[in-house]
């Protein structure tokens, strides 16, 4: 059973659509040249939805997400 | 090629004004279409939500559309097809993280308050104005421009000028090819000036910092480049936002319930904003254009050839493989990654200001006046044929 979820994000990939920052502000900002940066790679659980979202909307999925097991 | 039947002629017509067109309909039938693009030259239409989504991040598809024998949009003009101009990367990747920058989320949130205040000011002026108000010249061109114009360093006023000059440089039939070259002639002659005017006195603004990258480095963003990326801003600033919030304003007091809903809560804007966006009642995938590198091979075998002219279509916000109900206006969407800013690298670098913008000026316009309504009968609004967007000419508006 996975209860955790582990968060990565590629800023070498992120062409600044900002998406992420308005779908997971907990979890997302973003760097002085507007690159995803991580506030929380392991967010809590009521973070998750948005974060799956964020990853899945990601015009040049530039973010991961994986179960990590508690 | 999986169409063998006579190209349709594209873009689809609105008819009537404020309804999908029923071409969008039965689109994804096939996965790829055959259309006639205004020039007259055909182009393959991508319509399926999964491949248009996957062939924007496919770099077998090249942007550099000037490339021969990439098929034409207009008979007349070259648009945005510039062979001096790279759009591939990896050179088009370094430019666009120069301006990127300054189109971030965390920068723009801080522009939130004047966006609100500009607002403030043209809503101030409707009210001191004769009515019905036409809103698209009352507020939806003004609001964008005001704060493009801010952002670039332009004084404002200087859209008495540019506003002709770029109707003329984004004509598809619109204009002769004469009047079409006298407006890009034009826009050529303000952007100069405009750029030396900034040489001369730089400021806190963007196209002094376009400036400085320029003089600091020519090979990373030469004098044509910088040309091109202060018109790109320019434009892309506020035509696309001026026309949608023309569009989306007149779809939403077509459906006075989603109004009330809105009223009731503007929490629910920003979702309101995003499903208007995926609605698309005024573009086309013209914006879209590639140039096939290499043969293709789409989700259901299809196969776009090498050499074809290829549109990823933004009609794929309707897939109903990926968005329920697609032709209903469902403003508490969550799942809603719609291809209205594109895909990939090439995703629309003014998609926060442009939000932002929606957001402000919907909010705005339904707080300010309570009974605000069309003031003709949706029938009668009208798209001029002719020009890269589909946005109405005039939205007639009382409150």
């Amino acid at each position: 059973m996975s209860t955790g979820i582990r968060v990565t994000a590629d800023a070498g990939r992120c062409v600044v659509s900002s998406l992420c920052v308005y779908r997971a502000p907990a979890v997302f900002d973003q760097d002085d040249d507007g690159h995803v940066t991580l506030l929380d790679p392991r967010p809590p659980v009521e973070h998750h939805e948005a974060v799956w979202r964020a990853a899945r909307g990601c015009p040049t999925r530039a973010i991961q997400v994986e179960f990590e097991p508690s | 090629m999986s169409s063998s039947s006579t190209p349709v002629s594209y873009p689809f017509a609105w008819d009537p004004p404020l309804a999908v067109p029923d071409r969008w309909r039965d689109l994804r039938d096939r996965s790829l279409v055959e259309v006639q693009l205004p020039s007259g030259d055909t182009a393959l239409l991508v319509t399926r939500y999964r491949d248009v989504r996957a062939l924007f991040s496919d770099r077998r598809l090249s942007r550099n559309t000037a490339r021969y024998p990439t098929s034409r949009i207009s008979p007349n003009n070259d648009l945005f097809g510039d062979p001096e101009i790279d759009s591939d990367p990896p050179r088009y990747l370094d430019e666009r993280a120069i301006v990127t920058r300054a189109f971030s989320a965390r920068r723009l949130e801080a522009l939130r308050p004047l966006v609100w205040q500009v607002a403030g000011e043209l809503m101030d002026a409707m009210d001191a104005g004769p009515r019905p108000a036409d809103l698209m010249e009352a507020f939806a061109f003004p609001l964008p421009i005001r704060i493009i114009c801010h952002m670039l360093g332009v004084p404002p006023g200087d859209n008495d000028r540019f506003r002709a000059l770029v109707d003329g440089f984004m004509s598809v039939t619109k204009m002769s090819a004469e009047d079409v070259e006298r407006c890009r002639a034009g826009l050529w002659s303000y952007l100069d000036e405009l750029i030396e005017a900034h040489r001369a006195a730089p400021g806190d603004d963007l196209i002094s910092e376009l400036i400085r990258v320029n003089t600091t480095d020519p090979n990373a963003l030469s004098d044509y480049q910088l040309q091109h990326w202060v018109r790109t801003l320019l434009i892309a600033g506020y035509v696309t936002t001026a026309s949608q919030i023309g569009t989306s304003m007149a779809v939403l007091l077509n459906q006075p319930h989603i109004v009330e809903e809105l009223r009731q809560d503007f929490s629910l804007v920003p979702g309101a904003v995003e499903e208007l966006l995926r609605f698309q009642l005024m573009g086309a995938s013209l914006g879209s254009l590639r140039y096939a590198l290499a043969d293709i091979e789409l989700s259901d075998g299809a196969v776009v050839p090498a050499g074809s002219t290829v549109m990823l279509s933004v009609e794929s916000n309707m897939d109903d493989t990926v968005f329920e109900n697609p032709f209903e206006l469902d403003i508490r969407r969550t799942e809603n990654h719609h291809m209205t800013f594109g895909s990939g690298i090439h995703y629309c670098a003014g998609a926060a200001l442009a939000r932002m913008e929606l957001q402000v000026s919907t909010e705005g316009l339904l707080r300010r006046y309570p009974k605000l309504r069309l003031a003709v009968p949706k029938e009668e609004l009208a798209r001029p044929a002719g020009g890269f967007l589909a946005a109405f000419s005039a939205v007639p508006v009382d409150w």
